[in-house]
């Protein structure tokens, strides 16, 4: 008795809204879905949108040592940071810095995605352990290669010596461009997880019929790879090659930390030049120029290579 | 009715988030103090009304951490200022140097600045007319107690516009023990310096000479240590740009020549002080330039080194010059009230009261900038007498020009191209021109 009381009420109650279709009613359900979505339009208008116009309107005001904005300056901050000395060095300094760590480390963690795609034992603590430099902070992975590659004490020449392959401590960073070049290496290291995860997971969507069909059609493993493997995980490698550009673009931690851009600027790249401009030099009008050069070239690299990739995908 | 009540709850959030942004700006009215003395608007629900009488006044202090110890230092001190000034409620935040010009900026762009900075700079926040006098947050007896030289070192048109908190210095460090066994005397000129190196480097190539530090962190110190033992400087008596000089250049290239010859760290460029005090600690580097602070540094990393400190090397006759290092009190304009500015001074009376304010250098190694101070300190450390006079009479960088960072940043820059091989005078000619136009 007592349940088909409490349940009798129900489908009355639902029934007024149904029928109810006054213009205030009509008017609300139009608006509902915006005002769901408010908070979160707003917070990204706050934590997003609002810096980076303040870094827009930086850029083309004369802003003073301590931060103050005393003006329009129109495009002087851009002139003066491009004809610096340094800024040629600096901008070559980021493109072979992001290149070289985007492309090496996509292929090595493509060839890493495919071993640990594999059957084999312990395939689990594999894929954990290639976690690990991926969750690990940049600051302390760039302060460990650091130490290993120190002259003085570094554990790279202490391994060597104890192994009788080298007599001497040796001076890995004799030049610039060696210590850039480890930094690169510290760089790969760090992004690879990134790009094994990201493959790993478009391999594991692929339907293994594809690859017994192509085995009884008489494919070898090249060819398997090349017309089966890489056209079905290109979705999951256009993600993670234009996340990388970004992130590897922007990153400041790793040179940060090992060099600082020294000497000269020679290992700099426009994120940590722009930090000294900012809070080294107090020229923070150039560095938000700066900053807004390196979005410009971002937006640009991100755009082509997704349109890009893109179409073709569409074609095929 | 679900869906309505959702409805309200997401406009109240929204309304909440729109509030919020708006209570920020608040504080940013300097307006504000003004307008509520006059009109004491009681009826408003506002959660933070403008001081009446009665009121707590709100100190903020942003203060930079110069060691391990100043947290806990800091905390103390606001427990027992707090406890023993009823009307006054101070917050001490202290920020470590890596991101202390990071947070201070964006807090003046964001016009929230503290009332009290204790930082090593200050001419930029003045350029900005950001600071207040000293005269008018500090009472007459306590800055009666500050050296007058110091002072001077924040004197811009004949103002002072900040007060010294604590300074450094630094000598020449040498292991006794190395230098002893190589038979090499304490050198006190230039010459006898390189002399003393290419003796050590003979008797041990494990072990490097001399330690140079020429990065980013602070490439600026090896610079003056060069030229202003060399008479040279970085500007001359009316205070414009001399960075070209020819005593200047023939520090500069005298110091390169000891990278180039291999009787100094590898990477000049790459190793700090700090790598170099710990190759000295570990007795693989037999002499450097370093602060009064090396003894505490070197105790704390558990070395056993046998080691002295003597004047730093000199070139032509001229008189050892050691450097200093002096960091600062300031007061931000924030258009405090009559009874805040008094709070402010009661603040500073009690940070430089004697026992208390020795306490304070004594905490990190530093050193006193007050003659009071002075005195104490060196009665109750003796190792730190010798410094206290060395403090007095030292050479201090030009940071009461607003041209100072781009000179620190540009000296660092002409150190590490000569390293790569430019020449030192073309380089320090394109500084002086880039900086004095």
């Amino acid at each position: 008795m007592s349940k088909v009381a409490q349940k009798k009420p129900v489908p009355a109650k639902m029934t007024p809204p149904r029928s109810g279709n006054s213009p205030a009613k009509r008017a609300l359900r139009r608006i509902e879905p915006y005002i769901w979505i408010a908070p979160s339009v707003i917070l990204m208008a706050v934590f997003i949108l609002i810096p980076i116009l303040s870094v827009f309107q930086m850029s083309l005001s004369d802003v003073s040592k301590a931060g103050k904005i005393k003006g329009f300056n129109g495009l002087g901050n851009f002139i003066k940071v491009v004809k610096g000395s340094a800024f040629g060095l600096v901008l070559q300094n980021t493109l072979v810095w992001t290149i070289a760590v985007v492309v090496l480390s996509t292929v090595l963690g493509f060839v890493l995605a495919l071993i640990l795609n594999n059957k084999f034992r312990g395939r689990k603590v594999a894929r954990a352990i290639v976690v690990f430099p991926w969750a690990t902070t940049l600051v302390i992975q760039a302060s460990v290669w650091n130490f290993i590659i120190n002259t003085d004490y570094g554990t790279l020449n202490t391994l060597l010596m104890k192994l009788g392959i080298i007599k001497q401590a040796v001076n890995w960073t004799p030049t610039p461009e060696a210590y850039f070049a480890w930094e690169i290496a510290c760089g790969i290291f760090v992004t690879i997880p990134f790009v094994t995860f990201c493959v790993l997971s478009g391999l594991q969507s692929i339907d293994t019929t594809y690859y017994e069909a192509a085995t009884v059609d008489g494919a070898n493993y090249w060819q398997k790879l090349f017309k089966i493997t890489l056209p079905l995980v290109k979705s999951s490698l256009t993600v993670s090659t234009v996340l990388n550009i970004i992130y590897v673009f922007n990153s400041f931690p790793i040179i940060w930390t090992m060099t600082k851009g020294d000497p000269a600027n020679h290992t700099d790249t426009l994120v940590t030049y722009l930090y000294k401009l900012a809070f080294y030099n107090g020229r923070q009008g150039e560095a938000a120029a700066v900053s807004v050069i390196g979005f410009l070239i971002l937006l640009v690299c991100a755009s082509v290579y997704m349109i890009y990739t893109l179409r073709k995908g569409d074609d095929n | 009715m679900k869906k309505t009540l959702a409805l309200l709850l997401a406009l109240v959030m929204t309304l909440a988030l729109v509030a919020c942004g708006g209570n920020d700006d608040k504080p940013a009215d300097n307006s504000n103090t003004q307008t509520d003395a006059n009109t004491p608007a009681p009826s408003t629900p506002d959660p933070a009304p403008e001081a009446p009488a009665g009121e707590k006044i709100d100190i903020s202090v942003i203060a930079s951490q110069y060691g391990q110890n100043t947290n806990k230092w800091w905390a103390d001190f606001q427990e027992a200022f707090n406890k023993e000034h009823e009307n006054i409620n101070l917050t001490v935040e202290v920020v470590s140097w890596n991101d202390i010009y990071t947070v201070v900026n964006t807090r003046i762009s964001g016009n929230t600045a503290p009332d009290i900075l204790n930082i090593d700079v200050f001419a930029d926040y003045q350029a900005d007319g950001l600071l207040l006098p000293a005269k008018d947050y500090v009472s007459e007896e306590t800055y009666a107690k500050m050296y007058p030289a110091f002072l001077e070192q924040s004197n811009i048109d004949g103002t002072i516009w900040a007060i010294p908190d604590l300074a450094s210095a630094r000598a020449m460090y040498y292991n006794k023990d190395i230098l002893d066994a190589a038979g090499v005397e304490v050198p006190t000129t230039w010459d006898e310096l390189k002399a003393a190196c290419e003796k050590l480097k003979a008797y041990d190539s494990s072990i490097y000479p001399w330690g140079i530090d020429m990065t980013t962190d602070e490439g600026q110190a090896a610079f003056a240590y060069y030229i202003w033992n060399n008479g040279g400087d970085f500007t001359d008596a009316d205070g414009n740009w001399t960075l070209n000089s020819d005593a200047n250049v023939e520090a500069i290239e005298y110091a390169i020549d000891l990278v180039n010859s291999g009787l100094t760290n590898s990477d000049p460029a790459n190793e700090t002080r700090y790598t170099l005090q710990d190759l000295f600690g570990a007795g693989k580097l037999a002499m450097m330039i370093g602060p009064n602070s090396i003894p505490t540094y070197i105790a704390e990393g558990g070395s056993t080194i046998n080691y002295a400190f003597a004047p730093i090397p000199t070139n032509g006759g001229n008189p050892s010059v050691s450097a200093g290092v002096m960091d600062r009190f300031m007061c931000f304009d924030n258009g405090h009230s009559p009874e805040k500015l008094e709070a402010i001074k009661t603040f500073f009376d009690y940070f430089y009261e004697d026992a208390r304010y020795s306490d304070w250098v004594l905490m990190e190694g530093f050193l006193p900038a007050t003659s009071a101070g002075g005195e104490i300190v060196a009665k109750a450390d003796e190792s730190m007498a010798p410094w206290v006079d060395i403090v007095g009479s030292c050479k201090f960088y030009p940071t009461a020009k607003a041209e100072w960072a781009d000179v620190k940043q540009g000296v660092i820059n002409v150190e590490q191209q000569a390293l790569l091989g430019g020449s030192v005078r073309e380089l320090l000619d394109a500084l002086q021109s880039d900086i004095a136009g």
